[in-house]
């Protein structure tokens, strides 16, 4: 399994893009806004008054918002954190501490990967409340102050309305904050001791496999304790050396003692469950079975569209272009075995290998080039067997030998200007290798996993800082429960805003609403057509009006997925500094805007005149 | 009356709406108690006591899982569209070939309809045979075949009125490991997992016992629940268990092993295949039959029909005469032509004279005339019942291949059958170790071997299964002699299997 969206644009060329967009459309919203404001005042007072009201509301917005005293803020802050604490949000702190007291009720510690599993659950229930807390304590609390009038105190006082807005926002966030902070460490233990453990290994479970000669010591190979629902083969060679061989995803350290002609072993807590992996990733192109540059490679039937798949034994080949490769990132030191490239290859066969010998099927062998973009030199690195589903590492070796006998450099023969080109092919005629671009990668090190995982809690603190700017906005213009609904519909929206455009381009089988809708009523499969009539027509008819206002929806909506890192950490990579800034400006992007329609609603309410 | 007292009296109504309602809630969903000594135990409410006449109730289903019954609360009644949401990102893991969120969403659906059998079913085939299929290595696979099992286990103890669930174990157990690619492999896995086995002795590892077993539960389970198998003919499903004891006489045989083992584990197939033959069996006719009395109606039919015939001797070969009087030239012309020269023409004159030919034991009676003709209609009414009777059991005993098991399974306890599979056994290891002078060697002595059970056994010989078994081994046999350059000899010490079963081979 893989992560599919690998972020490949780098930050210099999103953020002028990005920033662009983001004006163009910020600036079409807020002559809209103005318009309708000019409008509506326009309408009673005549066009001239328009201009002069709508100017008026301009300026004490700039002024309001550039003199906002961060004193006022801070205490106003404060008085919302005062207020959580009153409204008791340390219940849910208690309901996440009894999912976590009964979570070994559901998760598998027996599951191929079970720190997947471990992760996930955890990143996923603490979002689940963190949003819904973060959800009710924004929309509520404006209108609770302003129907038991505690609101009416505060405006008395020298505030800004802008200061109201922004003390609620800050408060929410702090006492947010805090609450996620903790239930950051409890889940980082939990996670790390709910996967901790280590097996036994006696000399009883030993048995010789492999005599080298007569007298001389056998090579012993023995399984261990069972323990989390599976046992490790362990090997110790003749020279008294051991490993203990992998195993839902982790192995562990061997160490063996002797003392008094006696043996013991010793396991290490699990090694290699919990990483955060650097990646290098590539862009990916393909070559057809004739080597001419093709856009895709071969679809072979397979539901699931997103690998495209190379023939076997042809010059189909699958190429990744990667950049910034230098002896600098990639020193001898760190990297002495060369280049560290990680594949997940899926493999399609059209049969199933030698039956009569299932024991030694041999796999489907493919090989890695080496490709200097600008010169065209190319060399054979690596043949490698390929293994489905799970992460595959080969080495590029520093130095490379071309079939005429000459030695090559990797970084000064085959990188030009940091570029470097790898070429997967599949070797065994009439088997296919299938793979996507974030398939393959140079695994450049291994950052801090800790840190990692607190990044993920960084995604679910800006989902939360979102869904607390869409409440304070609702909750100045709406009252309580309506607000509630209001920003659970945005959170809702938000997170099937993909599912919504492509409902809004009619990419989803089933048709629109309506018509899904009266497939629902008389039981009809997603596929067949619809009965052609009058009914039909009109549904699909509504289906296109309503299409317009789910791509509207789906377009201004925030994408709460793609603040989300959870799959990053459970699937162990390194949330890159990159994602982060971008996901941190995506955020500002919308609470900027979420603050300044907050103020202006609040100040048109009369409470705060 | 002032809108303040209004609006109060509005909420007293609402509250006595609310309570008459909780309280016809509460006495329909009154839960059942058991009595003690002191007080006498209650039915409970309407709900429960059709739960517990519809064999609905949880208790009475299976095991409860507290785990499931948090969560099946915790939805808040919103449990179908939870199974629901479930069920879609299921496929989707399935389809992004993301096997360990699909166990985690599998095991969710389970949790939240743990009777929901089709789940457990589905989902177990999809561990163990269409995920373990994605895997190289056959000890992967083997892992994959065993979360299957475990699988539908864990389904079992939720659902233990459910037969259809320990047959699936005994299916998966037998014929997956047990007929696979692998399953050499397979077999070997399966004998050294101390996981799945426990503290059961190595001997009785064997996946076709242990498969037997779960077989003989479930037919356990329907004959004390008195239901039917959903889905599967009882002529099929009964014969599962003592197939998986013929499949591991046979699977003890190609693994090498012979003499007394061997022939224990024949006698073994021998005796439950009979009492299989001895079990009740519901048709489709309408009858019960059994597949071992074809030959007792067939002989009962024979005496109704000889003593019909006594009534009134001479009777059926008039009638005869009558009937081809009545043929037409054409049709006689074709019936007197053989079989293989008729044309098509002549082939349907020839099927209509025959068919003009027959005579049935009704028409014998209703020709007899006076005091005996009453006795004459009840004993051909009882002779035609018998021979349908020993029709059915015919066209039965030919889905399940009956015969050829019941003579196969005494056969082979023979000396000399046991004698002659070793020796084809040995002369195989020969050929492997490229030894062809030892391998022709095994081989003649174990095709003479053969050729002593055949003639002892002539029935053997016209058995389809046998014959393409048989002429595999004339196939090795002959191989060797090619690597040898020595002719295949013109008099073939089995030729009468060749020419029996060489042209489909």
């Amino acid at each position: 399994m893989v992560l599919e969206h690998a972020e490949t644009l780098p930050l210099e060329v999103w953020f002028p893009l990005a920033l662009l967009k983001w004006l163009l459309v910020l600036g079409g919203v807020a002559i809209a806004g103005l318009m309708v404001g000019w409008l509506s005042v326009a309408m009673r007072r005549g066009p001239v008054a328009g201009i002069r009201i709508v100017g008026r509301l301009l300026a004490a917005t700039v002024g309001d918002i550039l003199h906002i005293s961060p004193r006022r803020v801070w205490a106003l802050s404060w008085l919302a954190v005062r207020e959580s604490i009153r409204r008791r949000v340390v219940v849910v702190f208690a309901v996440f501490i009894v999912i976590l007291l009964f979570a070994g009720w559901f998760l598998d510690p027996g599951s191929t990967h079970p720190a997947r599993l471990y992760l996930s659950f955890v990143l996923t229930a603490t979002s689940y409340l963190v949003l819904l807390l973060a959800l009710f304590l924004s929309s509520v609390s404006l209108p609770a102050d302003i129907k038991s009038k505690t609101l009416h105190t505060v405006v008395t006082k020298p505030v800004r309305p802008s200061e109201i807005v922004l003390g609620r926002i800050c408060g929410f966030t702090a006492i947010g904050t805090l609450l996620l902070v903790t239930m950051a460490a409890i889940s980082y233990v939990f996670v790390v001791r709910g996967l901790s453990h280590t097996h036994e290994l006696t000399d009883d479970d030993l048995h010789a496999v492999q005599h080298h000669a007569q007298g001389q010591p056998a090579v012993r190979e023995g399984l261990t304790s069972r323990v989390h629902r599976h046992r490790h083969l362990a090997t110790i060679e003749p020279s008294g050396r051991g490993r203990i061989a992998m195993e839902q995803n982790h192995w562990h350290d061997l160490e063996i003692e002797k003392s008094d002609g006696k043996t013991t072993y010793k396991l290490s807590r699990p090694r290699g469950m919990l990483v955060a992996r650097v990646p290098v990733y590539g862009t990916l192109r393909f070559k057809d079975r004739d080597g001419k540059d093709s856009k895709k490679g071969v679809n072979v039937g397979d539901e699931w569209t997103y690998r495209s798949y190379i023939e076997g034994g042809t010059l189909a080949t699958a190429v990744w272009t990667f950049d910034g490769i230098t002896k600098k990132r990639f020193p001898e030191s760190l990297f002495p075995k060369g280049l560290p490239v990680e594949m997940t290859i899926e493999v399609f066969r059209t049969y199933k290998g030698d039956t009569d010998d299932p024991e030694n099927i041999p796999g489907i062998p493919g090989s890695l080039s080496v490709r200097n973009p600008a010169t065209g030199e190319m060399v054979e690195a690596v043949i490698f067997t390929a293994r489905e589903f799970t992460t595959d590492v080969v080495y590029i070796p520093r130095r490379l030998q071309t079939p005429d006998g000459n030695v090559l450099d990797l970084f000064d023969d085959l990188v030009s200007d940091g570029k470097m080109e790898i070429w997967l092919r599949c070797v065994q005629p009439a088997q296919y290798f299938g793979a996507a671009q974030a398939d393959v990668y140079l695994r450049a090190r291994d950052a801090s996993f800790t840190l990692n995982f607190i990044k993920g809690y960084f995604g679910i603190w800006l989902q939360m800082v979102l869904i607390i700017g869409i409440g304070v906005l609702f909750s100045t213009f709406l009252s309580g429960p309506v607000a509630i609904i209001a920003t659970s519909g945005a959170l809702v929206g938000g997170v099937f805003s993909g599912f919504m455009m492509r409902l809004a381009r009619g990419e989803v089988i089933g048709g629109g609403p309506v018509e899904a809708f009266i497939r629902i009523l008389l039981q009809q499969n997603l596929v067949s057509d619809m009965e052609p009539g009058m009914r039909t027509t009109v549904a699909q008819m509504l289906d296109v009006v309503l299409g317009y206002g789910l791509y509207v929806a789906a377009s201004i909506l925030p994408a709460f997925g793609e603040f989300s890192f959870a799959d990053h950490v459970a699937y162990g990579f390194d949330i890159s500094g990159a994602v982060i800034l971008k996901n941190t400006c995506r955020a500002a992007a919308y609470l900027v805007p979420l603050f300044v329609a907050a103020y202006l609603f609040l100040k048109t309410r009369e409470v705060a005149k | 009356m002032s809108p303040k007292k209004r609006s109060f009296w509005r909420k007293i109504a609402y509250l006595a709406v609310i309570a008459v309602l909780l309280g016809l809630l509460s006495w329909l969903g009154r839960p059942s108690t058991t009595g003690t000594d002191r007080h006498q135990g209650s039915p409970g409410g309407v709900l429960a006591q059709l739960r517990e006449k519809e064999q609905l109730s949880q208790t009475g289903l299976g095991q409860i899982d507290p785990a499931g019954e948090t969560i099946k609360l915790a939805t808040l009644g919103l449990r179908g569209i939870a199974a629901n949401i479930l069920w879609e990102k299921a496929n989707r893991y399935k389809m992004k070939k993301d096997w360990t969120n699909l166990s985690a969403t599998l095991e969710q659906i389970t949790r939240l309809q743990p009777n929901f059998i089709s789940v457990w079913r589905f989902q177990a085939w999809n561990l163990a045979y269409n995920v373990s299929a994605e895997f190289d290595d056959f000890r992967e696979r083997y892992r994959w075949v065993i979360r299957g099992i475990d699988f539908l286990k864990g389904g079992i103890k939720y659902n233990q009125r459910e037969p259809r669930l320990l047959w699936d174990v005994g299916w998966f157990i037998s014929q997956k490991i047990g007929r696979s690619d692998e399953r050499k492999q397979f077999r070997r896995l399966f004998k050294a997992d101390d996981d799945f086995h426990g503290d059961r002795p190595v001997a009785l590892r064997d996946n076709w016992l242990v498969g037997k077993e779960w077989f003989q539960k479930a037919e356990e389970l329907v004959d004390s629940l008195g239901v039917t198998m959903k889905g599967m003919s009882p002529l099929i499903f009964r014969s599962d268990a003592p197939m998986c004891q013929m499949n591991y006489a046979e699977a003890l045989e190609t693994d090498g092993t012979f003499g007394e083992v061997a022939r224990g584990a024949w006698i073994g197939a021998a005796k439950e295949w009979d009492r299989y033959g001895s079990s009740d069996i519901p048709t489709s006719y309408g009858l019960n039959i059994r597949l071992s009395e074809q030959e007792r109606f067939e002989k009962i039919a024979k005496e109704l029909v000889e003593k019909l015939e006594a009534l009134q001797p001479g009777l059926r070969e008039k009638i005869l005469k009558d009937k081809r009087a009545e043929l037409t030239d054409a049709q006689r012309e074709a019936l007197a032509i053989p079989l293989e020269d008729r044309t098509q023409q002549q082939h349907k004159l020839a099927a209509e004279a025959t068919e003009a030919l027959q005579i049935t034991n009704e028409l014998i009676a209703r020709r007899i005339t006076g005091p005996k003709r009453k006795e004459a209609l009840k004993l051909a009414k009882e002779a035609t019942e018998a021979q349908q009777h020993a029709t059915v059991i015919r066209r039965y005993r030919q889905v399940v291949n009956y015969t050829y098991w019941s003579d196969r399974a005494k056969i082979e306890q023979e000396n000399d059958t046991l004698a002659a599979r070793k020796l084809i056994y040995q002369g195989d290891q020969a050929l492997a170790e490229a030894d062809l002078t030892a391998a022709r060697d095994f081989y003649d002595r174990g095709l003479a071997t053969w050729r002593k059970v055949l003639d002892r056994f002539p029935v053997l010989i016209e058995d389809n299964t046998f014959g393409s078994d048989m002429i595999e081994v004339i196939g090795r046999y002959h191989q060797i002699l090619d690597q040898l350059d020595d002719p295949f000899p013109e008099n073939f010490i089995l030729q009468d299997v060749i020419d029996k079963h060489g042209k489909r081979g």
